[in-house]
């Protein structure tokens, strides 16, 4: 799922994939591996590069967010309120076109990285969910998953290619 | 005493409902409509409406809380402070009605609450006084005989309202071509917000100190005051901070500063709590400045360093016990204690109140914090009242010490859903003149008036790609991550899910 995140008077691009255990979030094509977890409605708890690995120090970080009256958001850390606002996804149920589950999906690289695996082939059915290509970036594989339903049409990637963020990997119909 | 009716809403409602199971008395709260889930009213045994949610139709409605009183067969009536908790019509006719009123005498009310009236007692007991007129202005004095006296105190001058309090009808004038106008705003201000429009003018010194004595005084003339609190740290004459002891005051001055505050009270035959408030010269020299005839918002420092209940104190004195406390250890502080007021405000859009649902609430706690609160998450905080949340309290064994148990606690410190106060002490307490206790009443509002001043919490690269990436997490997570700590219980959730505050702040988060 990719997010552009408006804050401090730029755009930061952010991708989110579902890791086995966890969640990797590239962040203007840093990627971290973020361990979650829920503390409230409003409220998570982020370990962010916690494994053991090339990442850096495993920070804590409790992030409480409530919407501001005119659509944005403030994410508090500590004492730190940052108020930002979060753009429609992209690679995903795009807003303002297709209405969910119909129309071409394009499923696309959330962060630079290596394909190691594409799991399905063209003509094949895939649950929403279900992961798609196994793409490797900074020691850790990643899965991309299917946003919805659907029928694998095209795929533009194959084993052990090298991608950039957002590259697409293929179209589900 | 079995039963006492809290006049009052928010913290000190609590405050005082604490105090009041904690001896065996059962705790009755009045509210008003916006009111009904507030903390205050949840926590007490009974709970009387009394009408809407503006002030003037309900917690200033005397009627109404007499007759609540007399629903619940309460025998007492504790003010707290602000509301009615200062106006003598009020003390008496909760004598009148037979109950007991929880605080001074409605006479010592009428003559502290005079500032010209307390200002010659004051002089009357050979405390000195800041210069000023003894008596209000004459409404239909001549120009030419206001600049005189005016000239005579010397300027800078102040124009102060007589039923003044908190900033209000108050005015500073520089230069004399300032003067009338000055005035005529003052009274103006002072009759709208006290309904008197008497005037007094009185030198403004220069970078003085706030400093206060808190007493207590029996039903048997023995007055007893305690180590002094600083209240220097204030916006726009508000205390935003305050600790004890004060970094400025040797105990040679603490002794002096004590026995003109017993003399004042003395003088008044003051009974129960009271604060006396001193403006300190940077030499030392002081001059009586108020009364205050009523618990103080920042009592919790005291009793943090004193280790006495001043509520239960309050409780005790009116009905009838002795106050047989050791008067030499109410003036040895044990350790050191700061306040840190949290306001329902967003200090980064100069202080403008900030209402709203409290999203997520959670206070700090650990060695020596202290978090007197008076919401929870869901509350609604509203427009009509005073917006202090809650009153961060930090004891430890010193200073320096306690402001680094302050900065931790505040750290620990979540409010989701409205902005508040918290990053603005986050950056106070971290600043050199605070921490080396280097400051006056005008300290902080020539600080914040700095043309450059920045947001007061900056996020660094760290915060804000975190802050990033749990936004997105947020949008794409919140309704299938498992709580982390188990399923909400208990029956304030239930309202907050009943009304939706989970589904609303969702729906936001994904638009």
């Amino acid at each position: 799922m990719q997010y552009d995140v408006e804050t401090g008077g730029r755009v930061r691009h952010v991708a989110v994939t579902r890791t086995g255990d966890g969640f990797a979030v590239s962040v203007d094509g840093r990627l971290h591996q973020v361990d979650l977890a829920r503390v409230d409605a409003h409220t998570l708890s982020l370990i962010v590069d916690s494994r053991p690995g090339p990442f850096g120090p495993g920070s804590v970080y409790e992030a409480t967010t409530a919407p501001e009256t005119d659509g944005r958001l403030v994410v508090t850390i500590g004492t730190v309120p940052v108020t930002l606002r979060l753009n429609g996804r992209r690679g995903g149920r795009r807003q303002g076109g297709a209405a969910p589950g119909s129309g071409p999906l394009r499923i696309t690289a959330p962060m630079p990285g290596k394909v190691v695996r594409v799991l399905v082939k063209a003509g094949d059915a895939v649950l929403a969910r279900q992961p798609v290509v196994v793409v490797e970036a900074m020691k850790m594989e990643n899965e991309v998953r299917a946003d919805r339903d659907g029928t694998v049409a095209e795929i533009h990637t194959r084993d052990g290619m090298s991608v950039e963020a957002g590259a697409l990997l293929m179209i589900i119909q | 005493m079995k039963k006492i009716l809290i006049a009052n809403r928010g913290e000190i409602a609590v405050r005082i409902g604490r105090a009041c199971r904690e001896m065996g008395i059962s705790p009755v709260a009045v509210y008003s409509e916006c009111d009904r889930t507030a903390l205050h009213v949840r926590l007490a045994d009974e709970a009387y409406a009394i009408g809407g949610s503006a002030p003037r139709d309900s917690y200033l409605r005397i009627d109404r809380i007499l007759e609540a009183a007399k629903k619940s067969g309460a025998d007492a009536v504790h003010p707290g402070y602000g509301f009615l908790a200062e106006q003598a019509s009020f003390a008496r006719a909760v004598e009148d009605a037979g109950l007991t009123f929880i605080g001074p005498t409605p006479d010592a009310i009428a003559v502290m609450g005079n500032k010209t009236a307390a200002r010659a007692a004051a002089v009357r007991a050979r405390v000195p006084v800041v210069p000023g007129t003894p008596d209000p202005v004459p409404p239909a004095i001549a120009d030419s005989q206001l600049q005189e006296i005016a000239r005579s105190i010397g300027y800078p001058v102040l124009v102060k309202a007589v039923a003044g309090g908190g900033g209000k009808g108050m005015r500073t004038v520089l230069h004399p071509e300032d003067l009338v106008g000055a005035v005529r705003a003052a009274r103006s201000e002072a009759d709208a917000a006290f309904g008197d429009a008497a005037v007094y003018l009185e030198r403004r010194l220069t970078r003085p100190r706030h400093i206060e004595v808190q007493l207590l005084g029996d039903q048997f003339g023995t007055v007893l005051p305690f180590v002094e609190r600083e209240c220097s740290i204030q916006r726009r004459h508000q205390k935003v901070v305050e600790e004890t002891p004060s970094a400025a005051v040797t105990p040679a001055l603490r002794q002096s500063l004590a026995a003109a505050a017993a003399t004042v009270a003395r003088a008044v035959g003051y009974t129960n709590a009271g604060t006396v408030e001193f403006l300190v010269e940077p030499g030392g020299e002081f001059f009586f400045l108020e009364m205050n005839t009523r618990l103080q918002v920042e009592h919790p420092i005291t009793e943090m360093v004193t280790g006495i209940d001043l509520v239960q104190w309050q409780i005790r004195i009116a009905r009838g016990e002795r106050l047989d406390l050791d008067p030499d250890a109410l003036l040895t502080p044990r350790g050191h204690a700061i306040e840190c007021r949290i306001y329902a405000e967003d200090p980064d859009n100069h202080f403008l109140p900030s209402p709203g649902r409290i999203l997520v609430l959670r206070a700090p706690a650990g060695p020596g914090i202290r978090d007197d609160s008076g919401v929870t998450a869901g509350f609604d905080v509203p427009i009509f009242y005073d917006p202090m949340l809650s009153k961060l309290v930090a004891w430890a064994e010193d200073r320096p010490r306690a402001i680094a148990r302050a900065r931790r606690a505040l750290g620990e410190y979540v409010v989701g859903g409205i902005k508040t106060t918290l990053p603005f002490f986050a950056w106070l307490l971290d600043q050199p003149e605070f921490a080396a206790g280097r400051f006056h009443t005008t300290y902080l509002d020539e600080l914040l008036a700095s043309p450059d001043r920045k947001p007061f919490a900056q996020p660094g690269p760290g915060i804000e790609d975190a802050a990033v990436m749990a936004a997105a997490l947020q949008a794409m997570m919140a309704p299938d991550v498992p709580p982390l700590f188990g399923a909400a219980s208990g029956r304030w959730k239930d309202r907050a899910r009943l009304e939706g505050v989970e589904g609303l702040a969702a729906r936001a988060v994904r638009r």
